[in-house]
């Protein structure tokens, strides 16, 4: 009897722990938020951010030149809240698939979407279209990769899951390639170039445009996966065992596929390849809180977001040029997850 | 509740791997299937639980055929409990429990304390509270399938259906889930076995189902179904099949494999080899 009791204190000690570990990465997210506003080549001291947020709904005296606004609503603002949301959006949807794929080694490109967003991009460059005309190729691509791989997995009469993953592998090959295909073509002066540092991944020309076209499919997708994320700890259990607990399994299926496709197709066009992130960030967020995805998402999301907003801070402020965004992730990304692998309890066996 | 096979067929794709199934369950009843690795015990299995489309004949739930269910649907009324595994995350034996109220849980949502109340119930009914906060893959094989049991028994379910739910398990821990399945038909569930060992069927079943060759070789009462002929049918082994009186002075039955030693053979006929192998197995 005692012993119950003791575990009885445990585990709603547990849950309690685990909404104040929810709470301090919500604190670490804020905190980095703030503090990246007034990092950078132009200095804005805290106090003066503080006056000129405070200025947007308080009347207050304006005694900063216009410079600052600029810096910090048109230039900070939109890179920042790109940031955030890509990391979360990433983090989020390797944490969905890894649960689904009941592997702990998927990331969000598993089905191809990064690969066929980026053939978007490089076919939109090639073609000379505007930025935003790239941004709705990338996008249009992934979604057209992921179809796809979808479409072929269908009539692979096997195992469902690994006829995905196999899929996955083998149209991600297929567009990979005709990115080098593109680039192969590509005027080596001008546009080749462009194509290169695109896949590099980076969040440096992002303006408020650019936010107001992926914020619907970042949310939507986002949304659903927060309120669907209980099912995701049946779901890891097996598909037969999940359909058997009750769940419907080809419909959850299509949906976390849909909503992890928008999410990563609508971050890889605005923000180019970047890689890791939603690999790393989902076993940090596991060793933090448990698998459950209960909390487990949610973590995901805050953490991802925070990790990716500091990286793109030091892909600011490293070098006095800016340093691509994907190549800082899987130069921190890697080197992180093979320490996690040797040193720490994991959060999958 | 009554669970009723009429003339089931079943099998992968164009392949018919069963035939003219036909079988009833009801509560409180515990049927030991028995057969051969690839009779097609586990694809029965299937297709009651509705994971293979069935190629002829019902599957009917009190009368019910239940073709168009949902898997919510079915998963309210039959609760399975597979083969011993390992999930790739370690979840907590609580939140694997509370697994088996997926079919009562709006999609959106998460269980409530009522769920949370469900499935500590069915962690006490098998004994096992003091595992609800361990890790569920950090636990013995024997503790696992207990907590499979437990979320099964959180669906709520009329019928239960185990799928060799002692392989994999100690000797101790066989017995131990064994006579938790006897409990479960105490409590008017209907239950379909799947087993290994005959003697299995003898101690903890009302009724065994032998299946052959993708047929029922019979059906019955263990004592007068189990025969060694059967057996030898079924396993392609040379098995007697012994009476003992036990402490309570119930009669039960124990098969012993005999192997070459049987009374047909003389040892005089049969070479070195054999009779060393025949001696041996003695």
């Amino acid at each position: 009897m005692q012993t119950v009791l003791k575990q009885k204190i445990a585990a709603t000690g547990n849950s309690k722990s685990n909404t104040g570990r929810i709470g301090v990465l919500l604190l670490v997210l804020v905190v980095i938020f703030i503090l990246s506003f007034t990092l950078g080549r132009y200095s804005v001291p805290p106090s003066q951010l503080l006056q000129v947020l405070g200025a947007q709904i308080l009347p207050l005296e304006k005694n900063w030149g216009d410079t600052v606004e600029t810096v910090i609503f048109q230039v900070r603002l939109p890179r920042i809240l790109a940031a955030i949301m890509i990391g979360a959006a990433l983090s989020a949807a390797g944490a969905a698939y890894q649960g689904m794929f009941k592997n702990p080694l998927v990331s969000p490109d598993i089905l191809g979407a990064s690969a066929g967003a980026g053939f978007g991009a490089a076919l939109g460059i090639y073609f000379a279209m505007s930025m935003v005309g790239v941004q709705i190729m990338a996008f249009i691509g992934g979604l057209v990769a992921v179809a796809l791989t979808y479409g072929i997995s269908l009539r692979i009469k096997h195992d469902p899951m690994l006829a995905l993953v196999l899929s996955g592998i083998m149209i991600g090959s297929l567009f990979t390639a005709a990115i080098s295909c593109i680039k192969y073509i590509a005027d080596p002066y001008d546009k080749l170039p462009a194509i290169t540092f695109w896949l590099m991944g980076s969040l440096a020309s992002i303006n408020l445009q650019d936010i107001y076209m992926v914020v619907t499919p970042i949310m939507v997708g986002m949304i659903v996966l927060f309120l669907l994320r209980w099912r995701l700890n049946v779901m890891a259990m097996g598909e037969e065992e999940a359909q058997v607990l009750g769940l419907n399994t080809r419909r959850l299926k299509t949906i976390v596929i849909l909503c992890c496709t928008l999410m990563t197709a609508a971050s890889v066009s605005i923000g180019g390849l970047i890689g890791w992130v939603g690999l790393v960030i989902p076993h940090l967020a596991r060793m933090i809180v448990g698998p459950n995805y209960r909390v487990l998402l949610p973590a995901s999301i805050l953490l991802g977001g925070a990790y990716l907003l500091l990286v793109d801070d030091m892909a600011r402020l490293l070098a006095s040029m800016e340093i691509p965004l994907g190549i800082l992730t899987a130069l921190i990304g890697v080197p992180f997850f093979l320490y996690l692998l040797l040193n720490s309890k994991w959060g999958w066996k | 509740m009554k669970l009723k096979l009429d003339n089931l067929s079943c099998g992968y794709g164009q392949r018919k791997v069963l035939e003219n199934i036909s079988l009833e369950i009801n509560g409180g009843e515990v049927i030991g299937l028995l057969g051969a690795n690839g009779c097609g015990k586990t694809t029965l299995i299937k297709s009651i639980l509705g994971l293979l489309p069935t190629q002829g004949g019902e599957v009917l739930l009190d009368g019910k055929n239940i073709k168009r269910w949902t898997s919510a649907q079915i998963a309210r009324v039959v609760g399975y409990i597979p083969q011993m595994h390992t999930p790739p995350f370690p979840f907590e034996v609580l939140d694997v429990v509370l697994m088996g109220r997926t079919a009562h849980i709006n999609p959106f949502a998460s269980p409530s304390s009522k769920d949370v109340k469900i499935a500590e119930q069915a962690l006490e009914m098998l004994n096992i509270t003091y595992l609800r906060n361990r890790i569920y893959t950090e636990i013995s094989g024997g503790e696992r399938q207990l907590v499979l049991i437990a979320r099964a028994l959180a669906q709520e379910p009329k019928i239960l259906i185990m799928d060799e739910p002692t392989s994999s398990l100690d000797f101790g821990n066989q017995i131990k889930v064994l006579s938790h399945v006897k409990q479960l038909a105490g409590l008017n569930l209907a239950i379909l076995m799947s087993c290994h060992f005959p003697e299995h069927a003898f101690l903890y079943s009302n009724r065994v189902v032998l299946l052959n060759e993708g047929r029922i070789l019979h059906s019955g009462t263990p004592g007068e179904t189990i025969t060694a002929e059967r057996l030898k049918t079924l396993y392609g082994v040379e098995v007697e099949i012994v009476s003992v009186i036990n402490r309570l002075n119930k009669e039960l039955k124990v098969c012993i494999p005999s192997g070459y030693f049987r009374p047909e053979i003389d040892l005089a006929q049969i070479s070195a080899t054999e009779r060393n192998y025949a001696l041996a197995n003695y």
